[in-house]
């Protein structure tokens, strides 16, 4: 089953709304969680990351039901995750720290709904980016 | 409808038909600030009929048109790309237009909007206030026409917002009819008369000038008239002869004979006395006429003169002045409040350029390449609310008190740039209710006993501070020295 597009747009636009430290508060808790990562990012500043992450998330919320968009982005983010060292093992580590956040941030607005419609989107997001061709 | 459809038979002329479309008016949204898409400044929404603003492409449910921003430039009006600031929500902003200068704003979105700082979710927002949406994005209103008319000036390989090949930066209404003059100007061989306050930019304009003229390939020779000792000016400008006034003394062309066959830049033309003023008068006619000191026949040079002046028009002698057929006013940046944030940006990125300290702490580096300064919104409201009375100099000392006084990466409103801005906009306030005795004469009789100094001529005239003497000078269109002439 498809996620609920507009219950995923609707809970970002919240968060972001709400919480202007959202993308900071999430490499925090990321970090945190799975130190390893941290390295990885080494390429840009931490506020253009910060920008870059908030950016990138909101496009691929918006564009959940455009599979053409979605199809070159994904094989796009993967061969540049691939240049980064980013590993299939690292994908849950960043959909747990995401959803975490998102659920900080929303508070009494975040429903079992939206953690399930966040859940699914991720695991239909990262499948198709590990499923993606890499560059050899 | 298209505005430009008119039932107005007389329209239908060509003569009238491009007016149509540069005189009417129509309210724009020009984007000031930006969190997520810092190289956009400068794009604007022509706000002609009810349109919706918000992140994104086009949906089925949007309430109105969706707004999209463009590259407006002489002749062209490009879309570019949908916004894509992810603190925007998909429709954030309901506007319409409001006559030829005002915007009906209402805030449909999640992030929080407000006009001039106050939240605001149906106002009206007048020219010049500025509308932004909560850590995404800051616009200013504007009033410009539907297009911007096609000009003398051919120029358009540089980047959007950024500096022209002669360093003008603007995309204003008003930086494209000074360049549209400096390029008509360029396209003669006319002498030129620049007239702006302090820190307008006429030395770029005068570059600028020579740069599209015929003689570009050769050099422009530039003096500052102020700087010539009053008793030298005349060897200055028509040179002398060997052993001439005093033996032993060189040959020297003088800056006129220099400029032969090319452009003469003398800036602070103001500060020229009038019997120098009159020397200059047969020289400025069409032969080229004059006489090096010492020498007896006349020579010749074939130059062009671009003279400028912070001074009002009726400070120069009137046959002096009558020789100068182009006349360039130059606008400050009150007239123009939309390129401030451009050129906060370039002077932002000159800084970074030639300080890495700086860069390194207050730039994002993307991809390990310089991006964009990190700005915080706050300082860009108060600067485009802000009265400059030395225009780009003023911005620029601005900009480096933030840089010096910033106590974390961002460069924001400091305490010390608070105080500043503060400063000046009670001076404007005390200058509006100055005691009718210190009328231009007085202002001019007290600036000459205590040699131009803003500082020792407030202090006698008992102003609070030069901020108070500065705004009345400007009021009378008088200047006073530039804070690094002050002796």
């Amino acid at each position: 089953m498809a996620p609920d597009v507009r219950l995923l747009r609707d809970t970002l636009e919240l968060t972001l709304a709400a919480d202007d430290s959202f993308p900071a508060r999430f490499y925090q808790r990321l970090f945190a969680d799975h130190p390893s990562v941290a390295p990885l990012f080494h390429r840009n500043s931490t506020g253009a990351q910060h920008k870059m992450f908030a950016q990138k998330l909101v496009a691929l919320v918006d564009h959940l039901d455009d599979p053409g968009w979605l199809e070159r982005e994904l094989a796009g983010l993967a061969a540049s995750h691939a240049g980064y060292g980013v590993t299939a093992e690292m994908y849950p580590w960043v959909g747990g720290a995401l959803v975490a956040t998102l659920r900080e941030a929303c508070g009494p607005a975040w429903t079992e709904a939206a953690e399930q419609a966040w859940l699914e989107a991720y695991d239909r997001l990262t499948r198709a980016i590990i499923a993606a061709p890499r560059p050899q | 409808m298209d505005p430009r459809n008119t039932t107005d038979p007389d329209q239908d002329l060509p003569w009238l038909r491009s007016a149509a479309v540069v005189t009417r008016r129509i309210p724009h949204l020009v984007l000031a600030w930006s969190l997520d898409e810092p190289g956009r400044l400068g794009e604007t929404v022509p706000v002609d009929r009810e349109l919706c603003l918000g992140r994104g492409d086009p949906r089925p449910d949007d309430p109105a048109p969706r707004a999209r921003l463009h590259h407006m430039r002489p002749g062209s009006l490009i879309a570019r790309p949908p916004i894509a600031g992810a603190r925007i929500s998909r429709v954030q902003l309901l506007l319409e237009p409001r006559g030829e200068d005002a915007v009906r704003v209402r805030s449909l979105g999640r992030a929080v909007v407000r006009i001039n700082g106050r939240p605001i979710v149906d106002e009206v927002a007048a020219i010049h206030d500025v509308v932004e949406i909560h850590n995404a994005a800051l616009f200013v209103v504007v009033s410009r026409p539907r297009e911007l008319p096609t000009t003398a000036w051919a120029r358009f390989d540089f980047p959007f917002a950024g500096a022209d090949p002669y360093g003008i930066v603007g995309e204003s209404e008003a930086a494209w009819r000074l360049r549209a003059a400096c390029a008509f100007a360029a396209s003669t061989d006319r002498h030129t008369l620049l007239l702006g306050e302090s820190g307008v930019g006429k030395e770029l304009a005068a570059r600028a000038i020579h740069g599209l003229s015929a003689v570009r390939d050769r050099p422009l020779v530039a003096r500052n008239a102020a700087t010539m000792p009053e008793t030298l000016i005349d060897a200055e400008l028509f040179g002398n002869v060997r052993n001439y006034p005093n033996p032993g003394m060189p040959e020297r062309p003088g800056l006129i004979g220099e400029a032969d066959r090319s452009t003469l830049f003398l800036d602070e033309i103001g500060d020229l006395p009038e019997a120098c003023q009159v020397h200059l008068l047969r020289v400025l006619d069409d032969r080229g006429e004059y006489q090096r000191l010492g020498e007896a026949r006349p020579s010749r040079s074939s130059f062009r003169l671009i003279a400028a002046t912070n001074r009002p028009m009726d400070a120069l002698k009137y046959d002096f002045l009558a020789r100068f057929t182009h006349r360039i006013p130059l606008p400050g940046l009150v007239e123009r409040r939309e390129d401030i944030p451009l050129v906060l940006a370039e002077l932002l990125r000159r800084a970074a350029a030639r300080h890495p300290g700086l860069a390194a702490r207050f730039f994002e580096r993307r991809a390990g390449v310089l991006a964009e300064p990190r700005l915080a919104p706050d300082l860009v409201v108060r600067l485009l609310r802000h009265s400059f009375t030395h225009h780009v100099r003023e911005l620029e000392r601005l900009v480096w008190l933030a840089l010096g006084t910033a106590e974390s990466s961002y460069i924001g409103l400091t305490p010390a740039v608070e105080a500043e801005l503060a400063a000046a906009a009670e001076a404007d306030g005390l200058a509006a209710a100055a005691p009718a005795t210190l009328d231009r004469d007085a202002l001019v009789r007290a600036l000459a006993e205590h040699g131009r100094s803003p500082t020792r001529t407030a202090r006698a005239l008992g102003l609070k501070n030069r901020f108070v003497l500065l705004r009345l000078l400007k009021k009378h269109g008088l200047s006073a020295a530039t804070d690094g002439e002050e002796s």
